[in-house]
């Protein structure tokens, strides 16, 4: 998880030695702290997967918490109501939401700047209000809480009721997801979005059918949401209407603002450090938010980029 | 009327634009021939760009046909009339202002695949990493290709400008003023390079130095209210008393 420039064997080594320091984290830290870690990358993916469609295609989307939230009940649902295992839960998780997000983004991308903005919290509101209400599936803001049956991974059984077992699950999922993004936004495809973010005009200009790839991106992060949501609920052992609100979204922004949006890294990175800012605060103050804000403005005024941008500015 | 056939590209059959009450281009018809330059030339509102805009499906007609290679393209949405063939830059120079010089012309340049796995590595498509290079040398900002482009002098940004709109193997290549805003050394530098960039393309140059339309085209057309007024050799329309009158002011 290094920044571009890092070529050839660094990244690998890097990346290995930093997921070998993640995996080596159970055996000296408590299941607090195993807890904690595994939120964090919850929401590492939640934030990456916002800096798909914000930092690569320039759409700032305060709609991800729909998908979010789907994703969550696609994981508790079929455990709870259909009997299905953890591992179809998770499929679904990506499925579902990517699904809606198909939904929304073909009425959304046809909107620039601000009605984008605000025809993705719509959706979202709607989303959220249809969860609340509809308590029989939903549970509403009480949420559904399920138990997780193991998971079967042929080799082995993983006992996802453990919190270890469940530390290593995420990890290794948000690590997939952030090689394969990573690999994306590298690839001739990634370099369209880019294309589409700097100047949509030209990019139409060029032969490229900007909607289409605009629906693309769309879904493809809204399936990282949905992921992100569903390892939540599945760390959580527990889905909520709540976590479909817009304002969950916000979460996402404020990560990649501060580590960076358009770097894939940097919303890691802040997702982490806020996290964590919230966490040994709280014991000094009640209102972290505060704390938070405070953050958010200083990176704003001092480094606009965020710590990614920072850095690899400060290399060239 | 605008000839069909032998080597005919573009034909443009009675194209009518209205703004609101405004006639912004009015029953104008023209063709253009493969290999030709093409200067479209008139005082400030003729319709030059918006007959640009229209070729590039930028702006829809209100009526007529526009016939690119045999085919109308009228209806066509900008990405689509690009893959049939149609590039063209803008009169304010359009560029991905945030990325290099070399990812300009690579956007451009992979922009003919249909298909963009998203696991493939972009270093192993080596046509569109030749054709970026060919292009890098034909623009002669090879030795500025790391550079961002909003750091280039404003004369680079419109060659690349050119330069992004020919990677993408145009048959028809439309330039909307690429002189505008330039001094008359940086015009001249321009020129130079052009002719070397262009050599063998059909092209539509909308300009008003009227020093580079005489030195590049082969033909003009003079628009005036939206209406073709005359068309002819650089010599015949210096020639003609009726552009003379609207155009040249003498």
């Amino acid at each position: 998880m290094l920044p571009d420039r890092w070529k050839g064997g660094a990244f690998p080594l890097a990346f290995g030695l930093l997921m070998a320091g993640l995996a080596a984290v159970p055996f000296f830290a408590g299941l607090f702290y195993q807890t904690f870690l595994t939120e964090i990358l919850v929401w590492a993916l939640f934030a990456i997967s916002f800096d798909l469609i914000f930092g690569y295609v320039g759409l700032l989307s305060f709609g991800q918490a729909l998908f979010f939230g789907l994703g969550g009940y696609a994981v508790a649902i079929p455990i709870l109501k259909l009997g299905l295992g953890t591992g179809s839960g998770l499929l679904l998780s990506i499925a579902v939401p990517a699904a809606f997000a198909a939904f929304v983004g073909f009425f959304s991308v046809r909107l620039t700047g601000i009605h984008f903005v605000i025809i993705t919290i719509i959706f979202a509101l709607i989303g959220s209000t249809v969860g609340e209400t509809w308590t029989s599936l939903t549970g509403g803001a009480d949420g559904l809480v399920f138990m997780a049956p193991p998971l079967d991974l042929g080799v082995a059984k993983l006992d996802l009721m453990d919190i270890r077992t469940t530390y290593y699950l995420v990890l290794a999922i948000v690590a997939l997801s952030y090689l394969f993004l990573r690999r994306m936004v590298r690839s001739p495809l990634g370099k369209v979005f880019v294309a589409i973010r700097e100047n949509e005009e030209r990019a139409r200009l060029i032969g490229y059918d900007v909607r289409r790839y605009k629906l693309l991106a769309f879904v493809i992060a809204g399936g990282f949401s949905g992921l992100a949501g569903g390892l939540y609920s599945l760390s959580l052992k527990y889905a909520s209407a709540t976590f479909l609100h817009w304002s969950v979204s916000g979460h996402a922004v404020v990560y990649t603002i501060v580590g960076g949006a358009g770097t894939l890294v940097g919303p890691i990175l802040g997702a982490g450090l806020i996290m964590s800012l919230e966490h040994y605060l709280v014991k000094l103050m009640q209102a972290t938010d505060l704390a938070v804000g405070a953050v958010l403005v200083l990176t704003l005024l001092l480094a606009p980029r965020g710590i990614a941008g920072f850095l690899r500015g400060r290399r060239k | 009327m605008p000839e069909s056939g032998n080597g005919v590209i573009l034909t443009l059959e009675k194209v009518c634009k209205s703004f609101g009450g405004l006639m912004a281009v009015n029953y104008a018809s023209l063709s253009v021939r493969k290999g030709e330059l093409r200067a479209l030339i008139g005082p400030n509102g003729a319709g030059k760009t918006t007959l640009l805009n229209l070729i590039t499906g930028i702006h829809a007609a209100t009526a007529g046909r526009i016939l690119f290679k045999g085919e109308d393209i009228a209806r066509l949405s900008p990405d689509r009339i690009s893959r049939r063939g149609i590039s063209r830059t803008l009169q304010i120079t359009s560029l991905f202002s945030g990325l290099t010089v070399y990812e300009n012309i690579w956007a451009a340049a992979q922009s003919r695949k249909r298909f963009f796995n998203p696991l493939a590595r972009p270093e192993r498509w080596t046509d569109v990493r030749e054709k970026t290079g060919e292009m890098l040398e034909l623009t002669g900002l090879a030795d500025k290709a790391d550079t961002v482009c909003s750091e280039l002098s404003y004369g680079d940004q419109r060659i690349l400008e050119m330069g992004i709109a020919l990677s993408t193997g145009p048959e028809l290549l439309l330039l909307d003023e690429p002189t505008a805003g330039l001094s008359t050394q940086e015009s001249m530098a321009l020129v130079k390079r052009m002719r070397a960039m262009l050599r063998g393309q059909t092209i539509v140059l909308v300009e008003h130095d009227m020093g580079v339309v005489m030195e590049l085209s082969d033909r003009l057309t003079v628009l005036h209210y939206g209406e073709v007024l005359a068309e002819g050799t650089p010599a015949e329309i210096m020639a003609n008393d009726e552009v003379r009158k609207v155009y040249l002011g003498k």
